[in-house]
């Protein structure tokens, strides 16, 4: 299990520009929203708290083929389905990296992000509680949704129509502030189904 | 002493019988080429000895157990299957690492590399190098030490002369140290090859 997720961050430090691509993209996205409304404080504030979690729906989206879907494609899955056994530990470790590689950075960039938009101290601790929390839950669906495309190969856009309906209810009560009990609910239950969803997506591409 | 042996091996792929009633038995210092024509399930054979595919009639033994139900198999035999296992945007050596980790054993790849005529290019990346190249440098793999059994899926495929030479020698070395290696390929081996069977 430590051994994957070492080779999975070293993988991901080789080709860092992934990392950077992510942060960048969540970044663009919410710079869209001047754009788009208009700069009155206001109206920014509460805009930016619902487009964040858009933003990292879609941060997320854009990293799912490289959960299972570039090891399938070159083959190194078969050496990392042999070496880990027991597919839990495997696809927990794959939950681990995932959420470290590509959440983390967001979460560390929301501060600053969040400072640009007028936001104060204690809403911007409430949003960074609700995205980490509800990340998790995100990060999970994303593990099962690439475990069961895996064959499919180049369908960004099947994976996204999966997903898009499944984040729902996480940004549904993430804009809410204070609603981290139903965020934390939410994440569990998907930590359940995903687990088991995803063992069985990679048990079937063993067959 | 190891041994592998298959009791009537039968497998169905979706609606097509891909093997039908496959009987061998293989010991520690022998190889076994397994012949057949494309789509006869050469693939399947090495996938189902490797328990990916569990899903089979009749009985796959290693030392008189079970692979389904021996824990530790998994980790006695590797597999080099049809896909090279490199990150095209990563070199050579970037490669190597993240194989390192996998297999959890630190190998001396430089000195492992240095008589071949891929050394130089150990910084490059792995998509600027010819089928061949990436092929030799997949079957790397066959240096890490700690396994009783190889599973070769087409190994010769794209290999010139002289890298197929230093297989066939890198074959003999792993049977002279009792290993067993099961190897798919339709091109015709030398004699020395011990066994063959066609399915």
């Amino acid at each position: 299990m430590s051994n994957l997720i070492k080779r999975d961050l070293l993988l991901s430090f080789y080709s860092s520009a992934n990392f950077f691509f992510t942060v960048s993209f969540f970044i663009l996205v919410l710079i869209l929203i001047p754009f788009a409304f208009g700069t009155q404080t206001d109206q920014l504030k509460n805009l930016f708290k619902g487009v964040v979690w858009i933003a990292l729906a879609l941060s997320i989206i854009i990293t799912v083929d490289r959960i299972f879907n570039a090891d399938y494609e070159d083959g190194n899955l078969d050496i990392i389905m042999q070496k880990n056994k027991t597919i839990e530990y495997l696809i927990i470790s794959k939950y681990i990296t995932h959420w470290f590689i590509y959440c983390l950075p967001l979460l560390v960039i929301l501060p600053i992000l969040s400072f640009l938009f007028y936001l104060d101290y204690s809403e911007t601790i409430q949003i960074f509680i609700n995205l980490f929390i509800g990340s998790f839950g995100m990060v999970f669906i994303a593990n099962f949704v690439s475990a069961l495309t895996l064959g499919a190969r180049r369908t960004i856009f099947l994976k996204a129509i999966i997903m898009i309906p499944l984040f729902v209810p996480f940004i549904i009560f993430g804009s809410d502030a204070g609603s981290w009990p139903i965020l934390l609910a939410l994440s569990m239950l998907s930590f359940v189904i995903s687990i088991y969803v995803t063992a069985y997506g990679l048990r079937l591409y063993g067959e | 002493m190891n041994e592998l042996k298959t009791e009537n091996l039968s497998c169905k792929r979706g609606e097509n019988a891909v093997l039908n009633n496959v009987n061998f038995s293989i010991k520690s210092g022998e190889t076994l080429v397994v012949k057949g024509r494309n789509g006869s399930g050469k693939t399947t054979l090495l996938r189902i000895l490797s328990n990916f595919i569990t899903s089979y009639e009749g009985k796959v033994m290693f030392n008189d157990i079970s692979i389904r139900e021996d824990s530790l198999y998994n980790s006695k035999f590797n597999l080099i299957g049809q896909k090279n296992s490199l990150k095209e945007n990563l070199s050579i050596k970037k490669n190597f690492d993240l194989w390192d980790i996998l297999f959890n054993e630190a190998l001396d790849h430089v000195k492992l590399l240095k008589h071949n005529n891929l050394y130089h290019l150990i910084n490059r990346d792995v998509g600027s190098l010819s089928d061949g190249q990436k092929k030799y440098i997949s079957l790397h793999r066959l240096n890490y030490k700690k396994y009783d059994l190889w599973f070769l899926d087409e190994p010769f495929v794209y290999l010139d002369e002289v890298n197929t030479h230093l297989l066939i020698k890198k074959i003999n070395q792993f049977n002279e140290n009792m290993g067993i290696v099961i190897l798919t390929s339709n091109i015709n081996l030398p004699k020395n090859f011990h066994k063959e069977i066609n399915i």
